[in-house]
Parts: structure tokens; sequence; C-alpha cells
């Protein structure tokens, strides 16, 4: 039962996060740095051992990322790979940040390894512009010193409107 | 410290006084016949077989061939190269002799003649090898790598211009070996880098991210030997019981890191390394400091702890608690100073003469893309590197 609650939760957070990640990347310049010397069509993976949820995106002309879904259109690029959906839980509910987790043995790389370290910042940046500074503090390695609320609300709020539109079109398309 | 971690070191330490002499007993307990020597050839200048080759005669091992011409930088065509040695000469087991390129080299040659083909750019990345390896046996000749307890080697691709790394458990060593002959004619300046390399490893080991209880404790008991050690044997090279301490220290501080990974420093020293060609330990040596003033208030408590090994047990008792992490990066400070007197080892990136100030943005830029700046205490910006090795330029 808790399993399959974990299963859930994880399952509906990639959805949530490889959305929010396409939506940082359009109103992120900061973002867009760190994706822009990604080769355009790299594809991105995180999944779970052994055969997922994952979440794929794809790297679009200008650093902006797409979301593709659980799967790409081929094989992915770089994958960052949980070894157990526990482990993803706790980094997807906030229980253990991302760099804890490489360091604890529980992710795997497979890939360019300073790709990988862009994508982890990239996570941090999003779970620190969306989540509540006291719960992304506990999420990321350390809360950006010049992310000031004014820009932190305006930024959280279209990246929160546009993974509710894409979230709502998903679902009229089905 | 994190409530979860991860210890893993099988391999065999033969460590001491006529520890060559075990060789040949090592090798017939795995069945092997026909070991093969990998080196290179300042290690063979300085007669540093005579010794080994001498131990195996005694025991009646023949080594069928030795490879003497491993580069500072070796690459896929000397594996390659190696690997068909092995083969026409139908050797059985492989012992690595040097530094750390000869090691990579010799743990990239093992792959090879273990799992076939010849091409070993076909088993980079981590988890590829999934059967134990041919027997295999290190003897290192500086005290600083440690890669005699790592499980992972680096090898170059010239046609494709990239750095290759292998990472798999199978890599490591059945047996290292530690003999004191082995570095007792290390030249001063490579005996000061490379003790500054295996004291940045206990030192990073013990404060970043993945430090544990088990990692910890090598790293503490590396960073006292080499604190009791480096300058002695620095003032009497032919010390053999400082000689061996140190590389006892080296491996010991190998296992820590190799167990709780490593951070800035490192990720800073890969990326001047790569660019403007300086050693390793020189780069550790050089960063070390700084990195451990821009991480002091994530690491105040490890650190602290640290200077009742860097110096002695009546220092950390009348040091305030408060100002033990300072003392300790002082205490390393005042050892640069003293290394730098004895055999003019660079403190600063002015001092090596190999950096121009305008490189200082591209080397703040890779390092923010190693891997080991994940394990760093804190979260690293391509502006913070920069305002490091500001510091660390004069």
């Amino acid at each position: 039962m808790v399993s399959q609650a974990r299963r859930i939760y994880v399952q509906l957070m990639m959805q949530v996060v490889g959305r929010a990640m396409q939506a940082i990347s359009e109103v992120d310049d900061e973002v867009r740095k760190e994706t822009a010397v990604l080769p355009d069509g790299f594809l991105f993976e995180m999944t779970i051992m052994p055969d997922g949820p994952a979440l794929v995106m794809g790297k679009m002309p200008g650093g902006r990322l797409r979301y593709m879904g659980e799967k790409g259109p081929a094989a992915p690029d770089l994958s960052i790979q949980f070894k157990h959906l526990t482990h993803a839980f706790l980094v997807l509910s906030f229980q253990e940040k991302t760099s804890q987790s490489f360091a604890n043995d529980r992710m795997l790389v497979d890939g360019d390894l300073g790709y990988s370290l862009r994508m982890v910042r990239v996570l941090n940046r999003l779970e620190s512009f969306i989540l509540p500074k006291l719960i992304a503090e506990r999420a990321v390695k350390e809360y950006p010193h010049d992310l000031h609320l004014p820009k932190k609300l305006i930024h959280g709020a279209r990246i929160y409107f546009q993974v509710a539109t894409n979230l709502i079109d998903t679902v009229r398309a089905s | 410290m994190s409530n979860y971690y991860e210890f893993y070191c099988p391999v065999k330490t033969i460590a001491g006084q006529a520890a060559l002499e075990h060789i040949p007993y090592e090798l017939t307990s795995m069945a092997s016949k026909r070991p093969m020597i990998i080196t290179d050839k300042g290690v063979r200048g300085a007669g540093l077989l005579d010794p080994i080759i001498s131990a195996c005669e005694d025991g009646k091992v023949d080594i069928v061939a030795i490879y003497d011409e491993v580069p500072p930088d070796s690459s896929t065509d000397v594996v390659r190269d190696i690997a068909k040695l092995y083969r026409k000469e139908k050797a059985d087991a492989i012992i690595a002799v040097g530094g750390g390129s000869a090691i990579d080299t010799a743990k990239a040659v093992n792959i090879l003649v273990s799992e076939g083909g010849d091409d070993i750019s076909e088993y980079a990345g981590a988890g590829v090898l999934k059967h134990p390896l041919k027997p295999f046996f290190v003897i290192p000749t500086t005290a600083g790598t440690g890669s005699e307890v790592t499980s992972v080697a680096v090898i170059s691709d010239p046609r494709k211009s990239v750095k290759l790394a292998f990472s798999s458990s199978f890599l490591l060593p059945n047996a290292a070996i530690i003999d004191p002959r082995m570095t007792l004619t290390l030249p001063p300046h490579i005996t000061a880098a490379t003790g500054m390399d295996a004291l940045t490893h206990a030192t990073e080991a013990f404060t970043c991210i993945a430090k544990n209880p088990l990692s910890d404790a090598y790293a503490s008991a590396a960073v006292k030997k080499i604190n009791e050690n480096l300058l002695k044997v620095m003032d009497n090279p032919k010390d053999s019981e400082g000689r061996l301490e140190l590389a006892q220290a080296a491996t010991m501080a190998g296992i820590a890191f190799s167990n709780s990974m490593v951070g800035l420093v490192h990720a800073l020293g890969h990326s001047l390394g790569a660019l403007c060609h300086i050693p390793h330990g020189v780069c550790m040596s050089l960063f070390l400091p700084y990195v451990l003033e821009y991480n002091i208030e994530q690491i105040r408590e490890p650190l602290g702890e640290l200077l009742l090994h860097l110096t002695s047990p009546e220092v950390y008792a009348v040091t305030p608690r408060a100002q033990r992490a300072e003392e300790s990066i002082a205490t390393i400070r005042k050892m640069r100073d003293e290394l730098h007197r004895r055999c003019d080892l660079p403190r600063t990136l002015e001092e090596t003469g190999k950096v121009s100030y305008e490189q200082l943005d591209k080397i703040a830029e890779m390092t923010v893309d190693d891997g080991s700046i994940m394990f760093n205490p804190r979260e690293v910006s391509r502006e913070e590197a920069r305002a490091v090795l500001e510091k660390a330029w004069s």
C-alpha cells in the first residue's frame, strides 16, 4: 500500500518536474545558460531502476528544454538513474538533496558527467523557484543568495501557470 | 554527515620492510606463473625494478615481459600495444610499478586482456565490466595518488581528443605492495607534491559530503602520518621508516577518498592540470587552503577536528574550539611555506610560472563542470570558483 502510494507520488512528480523544467527553461536566463552548451536534440532522461517511472527532456535551440514524456524518440544521451523507487521518493519529496543522493550512491549517471552536473543545477534552480524557501533549503545544497522574493514569486507563478496549462492540454488531448 | 554510506576496499595491503619479497607467494597463490610488468622509463632508470625482479627470481617466478614506455599521459594506443605484448608472451598476471599513469594504464590493459578486443574505448564508463579480471598487483613508486586502491582509470583517446574514464570495482588490484625501497629515491619536489596530494585526498575525504565513519578513520590517520613524516623525509630523504609512513598514508588517503569522494580542490585542480599541464599534486597543494577557507562555515566541525591530526594533542587542547578550523588552515599554510622553502613547491598560481591571469575564467568555467564539485559541501558557481582562483593567484 505504502509502496503503491509512493509509486503514484513519484509518477506524478516526474510529470510535474518534466513540465516545470520545460517552463523554467522558458522563463529563466540562468537555466538557459546552463543548457545552451548541450547539443540541440540532446535527450536527457531521469528514471528509476528497473523500469521507471521516468521523464525525458529534449534540448531545443536557444537553450530551451522540452518535456517528451516517459519515453524519448531515441536512446537518451544522458541518463540519471535512481537505484530504487524509495531513493527517488526521498529526493522528490524533498527529504534528501539531489547532491546527497549522489553522494549516497543512490543514483547512477550514464553519459557525460559535466552535462549531468548542469542538469542537476537546472533541477536545483527549479526547486528554488517553485518551493517555499524553507522546503527548498532542504532540497538544494545552497539556496541561491540572489533569489529575492519578487523574482521568485513572478517566475514561480509563470512556471506553475505553464505546468498547469501543459497538464490541461495533455488531458484534453488524451 | 549523511545517515547512509557505502564503503568498499577488497585490496590486500602488503606493506613494510621486505614487502616485495611477498610477490612470488601472492602470484602463486593465484595460480599465476607468468607475470608481466608495466612501468615507465623513469622507474626502470632509477633501478626500482631490480629488487622486484630479484625477489621474483628468488621465488622461482619468471617475469615474462616488461613494458617500460608508459608516458605521463597514457593513451588508448599504449594500452593496445601493451595488451598485444601480454598476449604474445602468454602472460597470466600484471604487476604495475609506478605512479598514477602506469597504474591507470595497467588497469586498462587488464580490461583488454581479460575481456578481449583491442579497443579500450568500448569499455569506457561505469559498470561496464561484469566479471573479475586477471590477477593484478600494484607497486606504487610515489606516495600520493592512492591509485593502488581506487576503482577508476583515466586514459586519453588522442583521436577523439578526450579523456576516457573507466570505473568498476573489478579494476581494483588483488594486492597493493608498499615497500619503502620504492619511494626512497623520490626527488624532493615530487616527494613534496605527492605528499600534499595525499594530504588533500584525506582532507577532502574528511570534509566533503560523502564522508562516513570508515573513510573518516582512514583519512584522519593519513593526515596524522603526513603531518609527522612529510617534513622529516624532506630533511632526510633516506629515512626509510618515514618513507614507509608516507606511502602508507597515501594508500590510506586513497581508501578514504575512493569511498567518500573529493570536492572543489580536485575540481579546480583537474581544470588547472588539463589547461596548464601542472602536475596534479602541485595543483592540490596550491588550492587546498583557499578552498578550505571558502568552505569553512560548512566544514567548521570536521576541519576543526583535523587540527588534532595536523598538529599535536597539545596544540589541539590549547586551541579554543571556535578557532580550530582556522588553525587547521594556518597549519596547512605553514606546511606549504616549509615545502616552498625546501623545494620551491608553488603556493600560488603566479608562483607556478605556467598560468596566465587571462586563463582564470576558463579554469573557473571548466571547474563547475567537473564531477568532483558535486561532493563539495558548498554549491559552487562560476563566479565563486573564479573568486577562489583570484585568491590563489598571488
